[in-house]
């Protein structure tokens, strides 16, 4: 089978298994490695992209369903040499990262919810990060970096 | 204390940035389309005989370019003892050992090509637990085991004990015997922890200039060169191991697995080989926390002086003695430890059953030996009528006191951080209005682990430029000690800017012996061999800008990229003049250093068969919860959770803090969540993410922690290592409130809601552990 | 595992082309979140899949007057938001809202949900029982609209040729709530589930999932209810103490819990959720 999608801003056109799922192309085939295969099953988040404006977890996408779609991974977020999302910035001014392998899913996942929830509480913002799990930094310092993101006035990416 | 005066704190980590975009290459991201993929074979039954293994039909698969057996590789590895192979041979002890190994172009081929393999097995019983290994006549599984290769000298071993450890101190016997001592005993088990790092085990092997190079994720570059070399039975120097960012580890990359499988096919064909378990494989074969029984008895008197106390645990080690081999020994420090005991003997047993391998996972048996101890002390404080908090400031070990094996114990710790912790709990308030309707309980508890020296090298090239490049084997697995501890601390000596200090990725063929990264060994260890290598550094610049300052080295500092004149800020010279005029006369700067243990004594004679005689760096905790627990369900709410942490000086709050926060959510994860158990066909029932339940957002509690500084230590600059420790007393504390809440004993984790409310019901049977004897003496080999 | 390039996947264009794909022996791939974990059980792939995302009427939630009508495609993220607010349905948004995690929830649909056999804990089950939902059924030989518990009953041979298409609410619902209870907050499969839903004509619905193979109507309970003065419990203590005595379930043995402790916790979640529920009666 044959789709034809967008990547980061690029035509692509994948030709192979249709139940192919889209954590795999996007690492094997488009060699975006940014986008992390951990469970395969849906639970931990650490795969999430975003198609279509909504945050998806590619290890379950097929990507035979993914014909004229528009596929956003971690590497569109903040390219070349240039300054970082706004979200990315304010973890790093926190320095909450550890082993650094959930991140790249977080950021996807919690960049459309507070887009969409920019007055959030912290009860919401952990509901909403169910499904991003992360083993190394016990949640905490993470979301008290999204509550600052979240006080912070809003003037476009932030060059942290 | 070390001065610090000169040392950048809480420097922000390096590596974050690329992490944040998703740059960062672990090591399953570097693979490219020229590598073979390689699968395992895996044993699918817990123990048999292989009557047959026919590799010549999956050879002429589509792809496959070689398939290792282990004809191919034929030493033993392990720890303490060599009973390990790389692949079974004749005999399959564990469900998931590899049998053999097929490399492919691609890794659906690879699998494919699994199922043209002949495999026979002829079933033999499985052993799953340890009552039935120990049983008298139960079969051997290990039954050449008389003919290993003991790597270290000194533990006992018999039959299915793959080793023993045990200490005596004073007349126990005695003790018991007084007629004015109340005697407490009781009994707990303990199931397995997973590990669960987002990186599985991954490796690419290759086969350069008649030499293995793996490229792994791992703690432990050397033990992996070591094995590698030993299974392949290679001369000396033929192996090289180079570690990318590590995508998490916890222990469970402490120690050889898969590795030297990558660089055995990468010789027999010629091309890279990438071997990576995927997520159902790291799980069904984790090198987990060992399932433990435990009994424990204590006689005190009635006003709760502890005059004697002995204690058996029996570790489950798997088919292979791995870890739980060296962890006997830990159960004197930690089981043995934290309180003034008057005589004491202890026996731990590794014990081998047909399950997956054990291994070492965050402070290890401290974890459970811990979760033991306060609950065996809070009942101590019910049978005793004595408050339990009152009983621990009285009995906890301070300066002077007799460890277990007879150590002196340097500095009253524990009681001052006690004391620490009321301040904490002053400070914070309580929050039982929390509990709102539910039972609530809460709980202080004590532990001590230990700082896991032993040997690193370090090596400083001082450049032109002004930079320093710091070489060592140390791996980044997350701690963030390589990216902001090391370069403070060597920075801090030089006088550079943490910024202007490199530091190489580990390989070890540039950098000298180390242990590992695990173990809260890393700022202690890597950095006093840093400390070292930065002493030469500094006197080989200060004797070549003595002379072109003409002033003595006595009075010249390094200050701010300069080398100054003392109490003359600005004078002197620039860091990189020096060193340019040092590489056109004498050479360029370098300097190395090393450091290993300081070999504390113990008492003579009190240590049998351990590995670790006495602490060189015993490190402390004290830990609080406060839960509420759902009469009608079972699930308990933690409320609030404190720490006072012993971390003799704070290089970096911010990290430690997040060292802490994400230990204690392990820890929870641990007394309340992961709940392990084995089929009767010998897996890990519990092999993915919807089975193993770890602590999600919502299962949570920022940690409020207070770092207690100033405890002796012979870190650098008075550091112990931090990040190991967080974990330790989460699940007693989490226990003993537990138990306080509903007023019932707690002998069992993960205090899942099931297990609360049979507990509650008074369903919940208590363990009893009728192999082991009631008399001590009968649980050890003599 | 994903390397069959003879494997084909069409996106149906019709209801004639999705049913001769499954006449041929396609899977129906819906959200994927169950199909795509099969290699991870060590079930390989179907060799043929059709997917129904495109199909007119699968794919929307229109609310009319005396029904609402839910295309078998909708995400349990869609469904949730369409029916918040809408009195009596209260069940099925807590049940769309709150199975698994968002992610999962944005992707998997009410279709893929309830036609997925061999998974007991699906919060959707017991809020449609409670509802009493129908469904609607297509296949070569035409449609079918039964009773959702008919179809629970008998799912496995109503699909072997037939597609589920819609699913019916009714909207003479006075209230509903449901009471769900993982093992940790949120992101596990509930080990036990209490839906009620309280219908115009005085009586309580009440139906319990993932404590058995299948989630069912509690009937024991409801016919208690129906035995009160007044037809109902008085509150909702008195409603935990009926549902201690009429207790007829039989707890499936699962890795997360055990049987007797999903038994043992129905009558706290019958107290929860009634406690809701009259609240909100309450409030309307």
């Amino acid at each position: 089978m044959t789709v034809s999608l967008r990547i980061n801003g690029s035509s692509y056109r994948f030709s192979g298994d249709p139940m192919t799922p889209l954590v795999d192309v996007l690492r094997s085939e488009r060699f975006l490695t940014g986008t992390k295969a951990v469970c395969r099953e849906g639970f931990c988040g650490a795969c999430t992209v975003d198609i279509d404006g909504q945050a998806v977890m590619s290890c379950l996408k097929p990507v035979g369903l993914l014909d004229g779609a528009i596929v956003a991974s971690i590497e569109s977020m903040a390219t070349g040499d240039g300054p970082l999302h706004s979200l990315q910035a304010a973890f790093l001014a926190a320095d909450v990262v550890q082993c650094g392998m959930c991140f790249p899913g977080m950021i996807m996942s919690l960049s459309q919810f507070l887009r969409e929830n920019p007055s959030a509480t912290r009860t919401e913002v952990k509901a909403a990060m169910v499904g991003n799990i992360c083993r190394c930094t016990g949640y905490e310092r993470i979301i008290d970096a999204i509550m600052e993101f979240l006080a912070m006035p809003k003037e476009g990416p932030v060059n942290g | 204390m070390d001065d610090v005066s000169a040392t950048v704190m809480d420097l922000p980590r390096r590596d974050a940035r690329d992490k944040l975009r998703g740059r960062t290459k672990y090591t399953n991201d570097r693979t490219s389309p020229d590598m073979l993929h390689a699968v395992l074979l895996r044993s699918n039954l817990p123990s048999g005989r292989i009557v047959r293994l026919d590799v010549s039909a999956a050879l002429v698969c589509p792809g496959v370019l070689g398939i290792a057996t282990g004809l191919d590789a034929p030493g033993n590895y392990g720890i303490g003892i060599a009973d390990h192979p790389l692949f079974a041979t004749d005999v399959i002890r564990y469900n998931g050992e590899p049998i053999a190994a097929i490399a492919a172009e691609t890794e659906a081929e690879a699998r494919a090509a699994l199922a043209a393999i002949i495999l026979e097995l002829e079933p033999l019983a499985p052993i799953l637990t340890m009552a039935e290994a120990l049983a008298p006549g139960a079969r051997l599984l290990h039954e050449d085991w008389r003919s290993y290769d003991v790597l270290s000298e000194g533990g006992a071993r018999a039959g299915n004990i793959a080793w023993e450890a045990k200490s005596v101190r004073g007349d126990v016997d005695a003790a018991f015997a007084r007629d004015d001592v109340t005697i407490i005993e009781s009994c707990f088990t303990v199931g397995r922890q997973s590990h669960v790092p987002f990186e599985p085990r991954v490796a690419i092997g290759s086969w350069e200039d008649g030499r293995a190079h793996i490229e792994a994720s791992t703690q432990v570059p050397w033990t992996v060169r070591n094995v590698t070399g030993r299974v392949m039975q290679l001369p000396p120097g033929r192996v090289r191991v180079t570690v990318p960012p590590v995508g998490g580890a916890f222990g469970l990359k402490f120690d050889a697995s898969i590795e030297p499988i990558a660089a055995l096919l990468a010789r027999m064909t010629g091309r890279k080989v990438l071997i990576e378990n995927s997520r159902q494989e790291e799980m069904a074969t984790c090198l987990c926390r060992e399932n433990a029984e435990i009994t424990i008895r204590s006689a005190l008197t009635a006003d709760g002086e502890i005059v004697g106390r002995e204690a058996v645990v029996l570790m489950d080690c798997g088919a292979y003695g791995g870890e739980q081999i060296f962890l006997t020994t830990m159960t004197s420090h930690t089981l043995g430890g934290s309180y003034r005991l008057g005589a004491v003997r202890l026996v731990s047993r590794a014990v081998y059953t047909n399950t997956p391998p054990n291994g070492a996972f965050r402070a290890c048996n401290g974890v459970y030996n811990g979760f033991a101890l306060e609950r065996h002390t809070d009942e101590i404080c019910a049978a005793l009528d004595i408050d339990p908090l009152e009983f621990r400031k009285r009995n906890v070990l301070g300066n002077g006191d007799l460890g277990p094996t007879g150590q002196v114990f340097e500095g009253s710790v524990l009681r001052p951080m006690l004391e620490r912790m009321e301040v904490l709990r002053a400070t914070t308030g309580t929050v039982e209005e929390k509990a709102d309707g539910r039972l609530y309980g809460r709980a202080t508890t004590v532990g001590t682990w230990f700082i896991f020296v032993g040997p690193s090298a370090a090596t400083i090239n001082l450049n032109a430029d002004g930079s320093a490049t710091l070489v060592t084997s140390g791996v980044e697995i997350g701690s963030g000690t390589m990216m902001q501890s090391l370069p403070q601390i060597v920075a801090g000596q030089l006088g550079l800017r943490p910024e202007q200090v490199v530091v190489r990725e580990a390989d070890t063929d540039a950098a000298g012996l180390d242990a590992g990264v695990g173990g809260g060994r890393t700022t202690v260890s890597i950095g006093a061999a840093s400390i070292g290598a930065s002493a030469e550094v500094r006197e080989k610049l200060l004797r070549t800008a003595s002379e072109m300052l003409q002033t003595a080295p006595e009075k010249l500092a390094l200050r701010e990229g300069r080398v100054e004149i003392v109490d003359r800020p600005g004078s002197g010279i620039s860091i990189p003049t020096v060193v340019a005029h040092a590489q056109a006369t004498t050479g360029p700067i370098s300097g190395t250093g090393s450091f290993t243990a300081k070999n504390t004594p113990a008492m003579s004679g009190c240590a049998m068969g351990h590995f670790i005689d006495a602490l060189d760096i015993p490190v402390f905790v004290v830990h609080e919860a406060e839960v509420a627990v759902d009469a009608d369900t079972g699930h308990v709410e933690v409320l609030a959770y404190r720490v006072v942490q012993d971390v003799g000086r704070a290089l970096n709050r911010r990290a430690i803090m997040g060292q802490i926060q994400g230990g204690v959510v392990q820890g929870l994860g641990y007394a309340l969540h992961e709940e392990i158990t084995i089929t009767d066909d010998g897996r890990i029932a519990q092999d993915s993410f919807e089975t193993y339940r770890l602590p999600l957002a919502q299962d949570v509690v920022p940690v409020v922690a207070d770092l207690y500084e100033g405890a002796p230590s012979m870190g650098p600059l008075g550091t112990k290592g931090a990040g190991e420790v967080p974990i330790l007393a989460v699940g007693s504390a989490i226990a003993c409130a537990v138990a306080r809440a509903i007023g019932k004993p707690v002998s069992q984790l993960p205090l899942t809601p099931p297990r609360v409310l049979r507990l509650i019901h008074d369903r919940e049977p208590a363990p009893v552990h009728p192999h082991i004897a009631a008399s001590w003496a009968a649980n050890t080999l003599g | 595992m994903f390397d069959n390039r003879d494997r084909s996947l069409i996106v149906a264009g019709s209801i004639e082309e999705a049913l001769a794909a499954v006449g041929r022996g396609a899977t129906i791939l819906a959200g994927g979140t169950w199909l795509m974990r099969d290699p991870r059980r060590g079930r390989p792939l179907p060799g043929a899949l059709v997917s129904l995302h495109k199909l007119a009427g699968f794919n929307t939630v229109d609310i009319e007057a005396d029904r609402i009508v839910i295309g078998a495609a909708v995400s349990h993220q869609e469904l949730g938001r369409s029916l918040a607010g809408i009195a009596g349905l209260e069940a099925v948004v807590a049940a769309a809202a709150s199975a698994a995690n968002p992610a999962v929830r944005r992707v998997a649909t009410i279709g893929g949900n309830l036609c997925t056999q061999d998974f007991s804990a699906a919060d959707l089950v017991p809020a449609l029982l409670a509802v009493e939902a129908t469904v609607e059924l297509q296949g070569v030989d035409g449609t079918l609209v039964i009773p959702f518990s008919s179809f629970l009953a008998d799912r496995k041979r109503l699909l072997a040729d037939m597609m589920l298409s819609k699913v019916f609410l009714r909207r003479d619902i006075l209230a509903s709530a449901h009471a769900r209870l993982p093992l940790r907050r949120a992101g596990d499969y509930p080990v036990a589930i209490v839906s009620l839903a309280l219908s115009a004509d005085g009586k309580i619905c009440a139906a319990v999932g993932s404590v058995e193979d299948v989630g069912r109507r509690w009937t024991a309970l409801e016919e208690a209810f129906a035995a009160q003065p007044s037809g109902r419990p008085a509150d909702a203590k008195s409603a935990e103490a009926l549902a201690v005595e009429s207790n007829d379930f039989h707890g499936r043995d699962g890795i997360e819990a055990d049987g007797w402790y999903r038994r043992q916790v129905l009558p706290t979640l019958v107290r929860r959720s009634m406690s809701v529920l009259l609240n909100r009666e309450v409030g309307r």
